[in-house]
């Protein structure tokens, strides 16, 4: 059940967040990736069907994700940049190219390793929250943990849920906290294992732009403050404004490759986009 | 809305086939117990046909009533058989005799399994209409016919040699011919010795006796007028009747026998079956129209009116019964064997003949089966009408409920007060057993959904509490299981209430089989002061009085008595056990627990006309010591006793105490159908009474602890015959927890493929699921056996009265509950299994 009293609010303060977001974030920011890359993929297909029938979802992507630095997918609907994100996060086999996490390469990995990478080196955020609607907020945030029976850090624990804001809801349950508490619920959840790379599925999908902005701000920071690598993909031009880089899907390929670009020009991009097709 | 209906069961194959499974069981096991009580019918018929089948008419002596407690055998003079010969019209007249007795091959009594060994007499052709197989007819003195089963068992060819232990003692036999018996071949488990009449008598101890009379016609008579001209040449007092009649007669009075006792047990327990599939049914289709929701708020939103809504459910629960029926007909009759082979195994050998699929048979199943699936299915139905059309653009799978919902506790309580109502009025009313059965019946089934109603609020302390064990074992999987568990109490709670049904069933008969066991070794502890105990457990042959007071003289006896059983009818108290014993020595193997001032001093009185009465006994309430009783024997003799006192036994030795010299005047055998020995404990007596009763070697000569231990066995036995049949239910329990898990891990997908997203591996995902399933298995388990234990105090307290003794199987109360959980581990590993393949990417992506 959503809070409906947290949907109501003004909704005029949205728009000044992203711009405030934006503000803070243009190239001009004083930033340095440190030019590692956590995911790297090459010569990535992915068809669907076979023989005649067969639908390319990726025709040859190569992509290099840097260490410390908020990547986000974008494009059309039918681009292929869920299909992408899902390759990359090992959820989906490619027909063809190779994948590597932290070193690894995850194509080819078997079930149990794969379970071990997502434990050690990935974390989900997604588009409808996805919490367990039986345990409470702080038992949700330290779920991967528990899963993997590992004791949190408690220093760890306290800054993610301290960035993420939830000192006072940590006993509430999903169905006592408004959307975006549910989101940051699931942010913190993604941070708590220090994953090498968080992958979040159009985070703001399901939230109205206040609420959203502030999750956006959370993965910002989380960049900032905590040197976190995140894929975000997401089809929202005020949502990739905070992006380090941008990266545009059409038809499975890579359209356009390009670092902190504006929410205008962003809008822009996208409008050329969809004219070309 | 029909093909929507037969859609809906298609797109849900696993569930549809669990549910039809959970009734198809029970109506398996109504169509068998239809089916073997026919074939059992069949299988009788058969055999009178074919024992009647040459005989024109058939005379045997009247009983003046039959009883269960096994009829004394009546016999004629065979002076009867000159004059019926004499007869105009009688072709040939055979007298036949026949007792029940014991073989002795290679100095060992031959096993039966409960079935009888009967001696008989060949009586020629055309009434023998046995075939012979091997060997020749029977020639001289000794010489005897067996049956081919028995043949076969033993291995006894023509020309050998074996030891026949008859009423009257041992006898050495030599095997003339094997023959075969009607159409069957076969009696069952029944061994069939047959010879000369003048050798039958003497095994039996009744030269000159004869059980019946056999005739044959001359050609042109019809055995309606033989009979007549027959019945008006003997005595009067007889019973004379065409061979037809006399086998249909047999049939008739064998089934009536089944019928009165098999089938009504069988019924009851495929009523569970039932029962339990009436739960699950109910918990499918609630389970199915809550996630259906959107679905049914989309048709009413198109237009759909609320009883089309209706329909369609209640035409998928139809088709389900229909296919259930159909298919639990046919597995009937593989039920039919299942349970025969249970007997079999269980040492009751019965004959059996023909599939036998009556229309009644059909007819039953078929109702059964559609009714109960479409009475289970209508609330969930009723509430798929109130979905409003708005839901479909909501989230949630939460149904309406039905308008009686906000008195559902109210409800729950009204039927506990009218279960328990029931139970009580079964329990103390004075009407007949079959009326007090039914309201103690009815009332156990309206507490079961009584419980099953309320016992959601149970779920959520007690998934903690069983859950516990399992966090500390394994953390998360646990917490997760207990929640999940926990998150729908009314859908745990139903499907636990399946297994408690089927449990509570198999603790209740455990606890009153241990009342039985412990009360019948309390009673005999205390009353006996024999040390030694003889009886022949499996052919009831019985042993001359003068033969167990001779066991006096053996070194170490210090007093035998031998008790003989008759069964008397008592003017204004029904039918009766009559204990018959030597009153000058009974008093030193045994002590009543005397009532209503009563003495062992009582005995010294006890004459011919005298009888000392059982407290309990329905004539016991009606006298006072100083009236007179009238009974009648079987044989139709009557007497007036003298009442001496009273006693109060219903264990060992129910009915009345009466004096051996009583049945003399009753015309009833005294042959002691069990002795007790009091000895002076010196070593070796055991086996010095064995040895005095050489004569006697189907005898079991027992130590009262070995006596005890066998009694026990013999309980056990029925107890397992129980727990069999009783195991039908707990498998649909099982297919019930499999069921709702099923669904309720389709329920979850996307929080499933979430979990394996961020790390929970397959194994912890069928850990979590397993748990869950013990969890609920063990609800229903603890509630089981708490219900199995209550109904079982209050059935052996009010119903057994002071005379058995409640008391708690510990060890079978653990083992049920080790069973719940591996119940729970069994119903797991589908849904565990599927809940591990979960596909992570489509679990996830948005529906």
């Amino acid at each position: 059940m959503k809070s409906t009293a947290v949907q109501e609010r003004d909704h005029t303060s949205a728009s000044e967040t992203l711009d405030r977001l934006e503000r803070q974030f243009t190239p001009e920011a004083d930033f340095t990736p440190n030019g590692n890359p956590v995911v790297q993929a090459r010569g990535i297909t992915r068809t669907y069907g076979k023989g005649d029938a067969a639908v390319p979802a990726l025709a040859g992507v190569d992509i290099d994700i840097t260490e410390g630095r908020l990547t986000a997918i974008m494009g059309p609907s039918g681009s292929g940049k869920s299909t992408l994100m899902h390759i990359l996060a090992g959820l989906d086999q490619p027909t063809a190219g190779n994948v590597w996490i932290d070193g690894t390469e995850i194509t080819h990995l078997k079930e149990k390793r794969l379970t071990q990478l997502r434990r050690d080196k990935i974390g989900f955020i997604f588009q409808s929250f996805n919490l367990l609607a039986t345990l409470t907020a702080d038992e949700n945030i330290v779920l991967p943990l528990s899963l993997a029976r590992r004791k949190a850090d408690e220093a760890w624990r306290r800054s993610v849920i301290e960035a993420v804001g939830l000192q006072n809801r940590l006993t509430h349950r999903p169905a006592e906290l408004s959307g975006g508490q549910q989101q940051r619920v699931a942010v913190a959840r993604a941070l708590i294992t220090r994953p090498a790379v968080l992958f979040a599925d159009e985070p703001t999908g399901n939230l109205d732009s206040r609420t959203g902005g502030e999750v956006l701000d959370l993965l910002r920071r989380s960049v900032d403050e905590f040197g976190q690598t995140i894929i975000m993909v997401t089809h929202d031009a005020g949502a990739a404004s905070i992006a380090d880089r941008v990266v545009f899907l059409k038809d499975g390929r890579v359209e356009l490759d390009e670092d902190r670009m504006t929410r205008d020009h962003i809008y822009d991009t996208i409008k050329n986009l969809e004219v070309a097709r | 809305m029909t093909r929507l209906a037969f859609r809906s069961l298609a797109s849900r194959p696993l569930r549809t086939t669990l549910t039809v499974l959970a009734i198809l069981l029970g109506v398996a096991m109504i169509t068998g117990t239809y089916v073997l009580t026919d074939q059992i019918d069949n299988g009788f018929a058969n055999i009178f046909e074919t024992s009647y089948k040459g005989t024109a008419v058939q005379v045997e002596p009247k009983s003046s009533f039959s009883s269960m407690e096994g009829d004394a055998p009546q016999t004629l003079s065979d002076d009867l058989v000159a004059k019926a010969l004499a007869v105009p019209g009688v072709d040939k007249a055979a007298g036949v005799y026949e007792t029940a007795g014991a073989a002795i091959v290679d100095g060992k009594p031959v096993e039966t399994g409960g079935a009888p060994t009967l001696l008989t007499t060949d009586t020629g052709k055309p009434f023998n209409q046995s075939v012979l197989v091997a060997g020749d007819e029977i020639q001289g003195r000794n010489q005897v016919a067996i049956i081919k089963s028995f043949a076969d068992k033993t291995g006894l060819k023509p020309g050998d040699t074996f030891t026949i232990a008859g009423p009257a003692g041992l006898e050495e036999v030599k095997v003339a011919g094997v023959f075969e018996w009607g159409e069957s071949g076969s009696l069952g488990g029944t061994v069939v010795i047959a010879g000369r009449l003048q050798d039958v008598q003497r095994w039996g101890g009744e030269p000159g006796r004869i059980s019946g009379i056999s005739i044959s016609a001359d050609p042109g008579v019809t055995p309606k007028e033989l009979a007549a001209d027959v019945k008006a040449a003997l005595p009067t007092g007889l019973s004379v009747k065409t061979g037809e009649q006399a086998a249909a007669d047999a049939t008739a009075e064998t089934a009536d026998a089944i019928g009165s006792f098999l089938t009504p047990v069988l019924l009851a327990f495929a009523g569970v079956s039932v029962f339990v599939g009436a739960f699950i049914i109910f918990n499918a289709f609630s389970i199915t129209v809550a996630q259906r929701r959107r679905e049914f708020a989309m048709l009413r939103a198109l237009g759909a009116s609320r009883r089309q809504v209706l329909t369609s459910v209640v035409v998928e629960a139809l088709t389900l019964g229909v296919l259930a029926s159909a298919i639990g007909i046919g597995a009937g009759l593989g039920v039919a064997k299942g349970i025969n082979l249970l007997f079999k195994a269980l040492g009751a050998d019965i004959p059996t003949a023909g599939i036998a699929l009556e229309p009644r048979t059909v007819v039953i199943a078929v109702i059964v089966g559609v009714g109960v699936t479409l009475l289970s299915a209508l609330t969930p139905a009723l509430r798929a009408t109130r979905v409003p059309p708005v839901a479909a653009l909501q989230e949630g799978a939460t149904l309406p409920p039905t308008r009686f919902a906000r008195f559902g506790t109210i409800t729950a309580l009204a039927v506990t007060a009218l279960g328990a109502g029931s139970l009580a009025f079964g329990i103390f009313s004075d009407g007949g057993t079959n009326g007090r059965l039914l309201f103690m019946g009815l009332g156990a089934l309206m507490l079961f959904v009584a419980i099953a109603m309320l016992a959601k609020f149970i779920v959520r302390p007690a998934s903690r509490v069983i859950g516990w064990p399992m966090e500390k074992m394994a953390p998360i999987s646990g917490r997760l299981a207990r929640d999940n568990a926990g998150r729908n109490p009314s859908r745990t709670a139903a499907t636990a209430a399946a297994l408690m049904i089927g449990l509570a069933m198999v603790v209740f008969v455990a606890v009153f089989a241990q009342a039985m066991k412990g009360s019948f070794s309390d009673a005999i502890s205390k009353s006996t002061r024999a040390d030694l105990v003889a009886q022949d457990q499996s052919a009831f042959l019985t042993v001359p009085q003068a033969t167990v007071r001779s066991l006096e003289k053996v070194p170490g006896v210090e007093s035998a008595a031998g008790v003989a059983f008759a069964a008397v009818k008592v003017k204004g108290g029904g039918i009766l056990t009559a204990n018959a014993v030597d009153p000058t020595v009974w008093a030193k193997v045994w002590g009543h627990d005397w009532r209503r001032g009563g003495s062992d001093d009582l005995f010294a009185k006890l004459d011919a006309d005298s009888v000392i009465l059982e407290d309990g006994s329905s004539i016991a309430a009606k006298v006072k010591a100083g009236d007179t009783i009238a009974v009648t024997s079987q044989s139709g003799r009557k007497a007036k006793l003298t009442v001496l006192g009273f006693y109060r036994d219903q264990m060992a030795y129910s009915g009345m105490m009466v004096s051996l010299d009583t049945l003399k005047k009753l015309d009833v055998p005294t042959a002691a159908g069990m002795m007790l020995v009091r000895t002076d404990g010196s070593e070796g007596t055991q086996a010095a009474v064995q040895r005095a009763l050489a004569q006697f070697p189907t005898q079991k000569v027992q130590t009262k602890t070995e006596y005890l231990d066998a009694i026990n066995q013999q309980v056990d036995q029925i107890l397992m015959m129980f727990y069999g049949l009783l195991a039908m239910s707990v498998v649909i329990s099982i297919f019930g927890i499999v069921n709702t898990l099923v669904l309720s891990v389709h329920e979850r997908t996307r929080e499933i493929g979430m979990l394996r997203a961020i790390g929970a591996t397959r194994r912890q995902l069928g850990q979590m699921i397993r748990y869950e399933s013990v969890i609920t298995a063990v609800i229903g388990g603890v509630l089981g056996t708490l219900v199995g234990i209550a109904m079982g105090y209050v059935i052996v307290t009010q119903l057994g009265g002071d005379d058995l003794m409640f008391s708690l199987p510990w060890l079978q109360l653990v083992v049920f509950l080790v069973l719940a959980v591996v119940v729970g581990v069994v119903a797991a590993v589908l849904p565990a299994r599927r809940a591990a393949n979960t596909r992570i990417l489509e679990a996830i992506q948005y529906e």
